[in-house]
């Protein structure tokens, strides 16, 4: 089962893909970090095999924080979850730091779990 | 289920990879030349002049062709010939990813079809603002998107009252903002009472009941809500050739007698008659 650390400053946000996660057979739910930097402090402690992060997030954001969670971290698979991702220049920035997809809110369990599964 | 651009919609439906994506924009970068580097392949400027032009921007407001026919640089008829040229070469997202391998010709169409049915219910049906602004278009834009989000994602059925022009920001059970800057500078403002508060949580934590969420769940629904319209906003308007940048969403606390408008900002007040007698507001602040 791949482990998934899921990166939010929204707690709505987050319950709803931990519930989605968590109801798969897949995947397991190791943690819920607010920002960038709470992200690579759990992706050490964690060691997910999945990240799933939005961008725009108070403090660290999420294309820093995944600026640096390629250099530091080759194996983790990041994946944006973003309202933003229908702005053609964010989502090229994304896959250029090393994202593996990214997924516009608002999202459905069924696009969410296909593109993980796909990773 | 959102405004997405069409190299996105192949990549999210798995029809391409993301690096058959990277290496087709990687294509249309090299291809796609910008205003100046066009001027300067179609030797009508050098560098030297659009290097002084760009100098000149700092201190100017405004685009890099009208800048140079303002300096002399070009006439207006050459200006027209270089968009008319990056028109004519440009390399669309589609084209550039049959270019590298990644579609066929055939494969192309019938994804564009399923990409147009796919964004279909984004296209703006038009919403007329009682002032004139600069970005309008935006504008409508904004409150066209926000009742499809209403629909899309709240599932709740309303009619969208008339747009006034307010003169304070009247104070509800909560109200949940996100500014918007680059292209724009606006404050997107949602005003909800308890009862919808509880509805907007009903649908974006899609359970039944709320009524033992904590507060600070139920708030940050709002603002979730916010975060997405304002989000396929700036997807809009980037399609648009607007950049929006948006802040995260924060809450707004008014005193019992409203807020007052900032100077220098028209509030664009549309009332959303839910069906069922509530009412939500949805304000812009728009700078003049």
């Amino acid at each position: 089962m791949k482990k998934v650390l899921v990166v939010d400053d929204s707690l709505s946000v987050a319950r709803q893909l931990e519930k989605i996660i968590s109801e798969s057979s897949d995947f397991t739910c190791v943690g819920h970090a607010k920002n960038g930097a709470e992200a690579i402090k759990m992706n050490h402690t964690e060691d997910p095999d999945i990240i799933c992060m939005d961008m725009n997030m108070p403090g660290m954001d999420g294309l820093t924080a995944l600026r640096t969670l390629s250099v530091m971290d080759k194996e983790v698979k990041v994946v944006m979850v973003t309202s933003l991702g229908g702005v053609g220049d964010k989502f090229t920035e994304a896959l250029r730091l090393g994202a593996k997809n990214v997924i516009s809110k608002p999202f459905d369990a069924e696009t969410v779990l296909r593109i993980l599964r796909e990773l | 289920m959102a405004v997405k651009f069409f190299g996105q919609f192949l990549v999210e439906r798995g029809i391409v990879t993301s690096d058959a994506l990277l290496g087709a924009i990687n294509l249309q970068d090299n291809n796609n030349l910008k205003f100046g580097e066009m001027a300067v392949a179609m030797k009508l400027v050098t560098p030297a002049d659009i290097q002084r032009a760009h100098n000149a921007q700092m201190s100017k407001d405004m685009k890099l062709g009208d800048l140079l026919v303002e300096m002399g640089f070009l006439t207006l008829v050459q200006m027209n010939d270089i968009v008319t040229r990056q028109k004519n070469t440009h390399l669309y997202i589609g084209e550039a990813l049959v270019q590298v391998g990644a579609l066929t010709q055939d494969e192309l169409q019938k994804q564009l079809d399923a990409f147009k049915a796919d964004q279909a219910e984004y296209v703006s049906n038009g919403i007329e603002l009682p002032i004139s602004s600069a970005n309008e278009k935006i504008w409508e834009m904004t409150v066209d998107l926000t009742y499809k989000m209403i629909t899309r994602v709240l599932d709740l059925q309303f009619r969208p009252g008339k747009c006034a022009v307010a003169t304070v920001i009247p104070p509800r059970f909560m109200l949940a903002a996100m500014d918007m800057a680059g292209d724009v500078e606006a404050r997107y403002i949602i005003s909800v009472s308890e009862e919808l508060q509880k509805s907007i949580a009903r649908a974006i934590l899609s359970e039944e009941s709320v009524d033992d969420e904590p507060a600070e769940v139920l708030e940050d629904t709002v603002m979730e809500f916010v975060n997405v319209v304002c989000g396929n906003v700036a997807a809009k308007a980037s399609q648009m050739g607007v950049i929006v940048n948006i802040n995260p969403p924060v809450t707004v606390h008014p005193p019992a007698q409203g807020l007052p408008i900032t100077a220098g900002y028209t509030a664009l007040s549309f009332p959303i008659h839910i069906i069922g007698g509530d009412t939500m507001e949805l304000i812009l602040l728009v700078k003049d």
